[in-house]
């Protein structure tokens, strides 16, 4: 069984909905201050919140109608599924993604990281809410706690405190960042972001400013002549 | 380099550039020559030779495959392992022809799938860079309160053009960074609509961030049309981990 951390605000029903769906989901475990702390997590999207929009394509005859993809002659025409990524070498030879090693920006080889789900997560690092806005967050989840765990870890949460963390799904090169906070009304959320380009800027301009000769007569200066 | 025009607190106007501030491709692919690779999308198969079109000739299923056996019906040599660039999006009908002319409906539906209203699609316009420049709301929400309350999921960098523009958006900056602030944008006279970076785009809530270090400043627009909190109806078949 789950326990809310939002009081009585949640439903009874939507309660046991909610547990129902946890059971078969597996737990983010996090350890925090030499604990480990199970959270069920679920995913929040604008569909769920809102509703969603259906786009409906309809032809003359008011008959569905499909999105396909038109290839550059104008006259092949692709339907879902019917394109696939490859890599061509730099002299323009198909390769193998297998035989290709990925590196950095800066060249440097990149090690893969694991599923956040196959190890406990520390949480050791606290994140200022700058830190939090340079990143542009793509997945929301709400963390449930299982009941009797995790006191100090939601102590810690409801005082202001946002925790960091690489995060992966399925494991893979590029870990995202993961953000641990709590909302208005002390649900804890995990946002999943990347982090944002931000850089601070001045004004780098030149300078333009006018170079008087201080020589020149004012019948030089004022020479309508040379106009 | 998309534009916004924009006014600060005493109601003068200026048009200055946004930026965006995604993060780049972080991983190159090289290959055994340490040289890197490029991909490409490539075709797989046309729409006269998927699936639906083999059935539509063989009559059924065991025929399709028992004419895959025989042959390679699904692969037309000439079009292939082609490149893909400069694509289209189109419609196709049934009978998997273009359709030149279409009607576009928007199915609005509630988080439990049912349909609220039907309509045709209404084409949103953008608001940012026209006419009427966003307008200093003085709407202030502390940021704690804000990350706490909306998820950003994307955002833009102003930028200025000349001296003039830099002391413009460097006092707006200021201003929030003092108050430790984001200032709520919107579009239109009252400055109540959503904000629509291009026609047809997603529309956003629009939150003004500025930081300032010495003479230089950061003035961010962080976009959201998500709230930080739990639905109020859930789904039981659409919760789970999917990261999608």
């Amino acid at each position: 069984m789950f326990v809310s951390r939002r009081g009585t605000v949640r439903r009874p029903q939507i309660e046991s909905k909610i547990n129902r769906t946890h059971r078969m989901a597996k737990p983010l475990i996090f350890e925090f201050k030499g604990a480990q702390i199970p959270l069920q997590m679920s995913k929040v999207d604008r569909a769920k919140l809102y509703g969603f929009k259906d786009l409906e394509i309809l032809d003359e005859e008011g008959d569905k109608c499909e999105l396909a993809t038109l290839a550059e002659d104008g006259r092949t025409v692709v339907g879902k599924g019917g394109t696939g990524i490859g890599y061509l070498t730099a002299d323009g030879n198909w390769c193998d993604k297998t035989v290709l090693t990925p590196v950095d920006l800066e060249g440097r080889a990149m090690t893969p990281v694991a599923s956040s789900f196959s190890a406990p997560i520390e949480l050791d690092r606290r994140a200022t809410l700058d830190e939090l806005l340079d990143h542009s967050m793509r997945l929301v989840y709400r963390m449930d706690f299982e009941e009797g765990g995790g006191d100090q870890l939601m102590d810690e949460l409801k005082s202001g405190a946002i925790f960091r963390f690489d995060y992966s799904f399925r494991g893979g090169l590029e870990p995202d960042t993961g953000f641990l906070l709590t909302n208005e009304l002390d649900e804890v959320f995990l946002l999943i972001g990347t982090p944002s380009n931000i850089e601070m800027i001045g004004h780098q301009q030149p300078r333009f400013t006018a170079e008087m000769d201080e020589d020149a007569s004012e019948d030089e200066l004022m020479d309508f002549g040379m106009i | 380099m998309p534009e916004i025009n924009i006014s600060n607190s005493a109601g003068r106007d200026a048009v200055v550039n946004m930026e965006t501030v995604h993060s780049p491709q972080r991983v190159r692919w090289l290959d055994a020559q340490g040289r890197q690779a490029n991909n490409i999308r490539v075709l797989k198969s046309t729409i006269d030779r998927d699936l639906d079109a083999l059935l539509e000739q063989q009559g059924e299923l065991s025929n399709v495959g028992q004419a895959l056996i025989d042959g390679d019906p699904e692969v037309d040599l000439e079009t292939v392992g082609h490149f893909l660039q400069n694509t289209s999006r189109v419609f196709i009908d049934k009978q998997r022809k273009i359709v030149h002319k279409v009607q576009q409906f928007e199915i609005v539906r509630n988080p439990d799938g049912s349909e609220r209203e039907r309509r045709p699609r209404e084409m949103t316009m953008q608001n940012v860079s026209g006419d009427i420049p966003l307008l200093w709301t003085g709407r202030l929400i502390d940021k704690e309160r804000a990350c706490r309350k909306f998820v950003f999921s994307t955002k833009l960098q102003l930028m200025h053009i000349n001296g003039l523009t830099y002391d413009f958006l460097y006092a707006m900056a200021k201003q929030l960074h003092e108050k430790n602030s984001m200032m709520l944008l919107g579009g239109g006279p009252k400055s109540n609509q959503p904000l629509v970076l291009r026609r047809g785009g997603t529309p956003y809530r629009g939150f003004l961030e500025g930081r300032i270090d010495g003479d230089r400043y950061c003035l961010l627009l962080h976009l959201s049309n998500l709230e930080l909190k739990t639905p109020d109806e859930s789904d039981a078949t659409s919760q789970g981990q999917d990261e999608s």
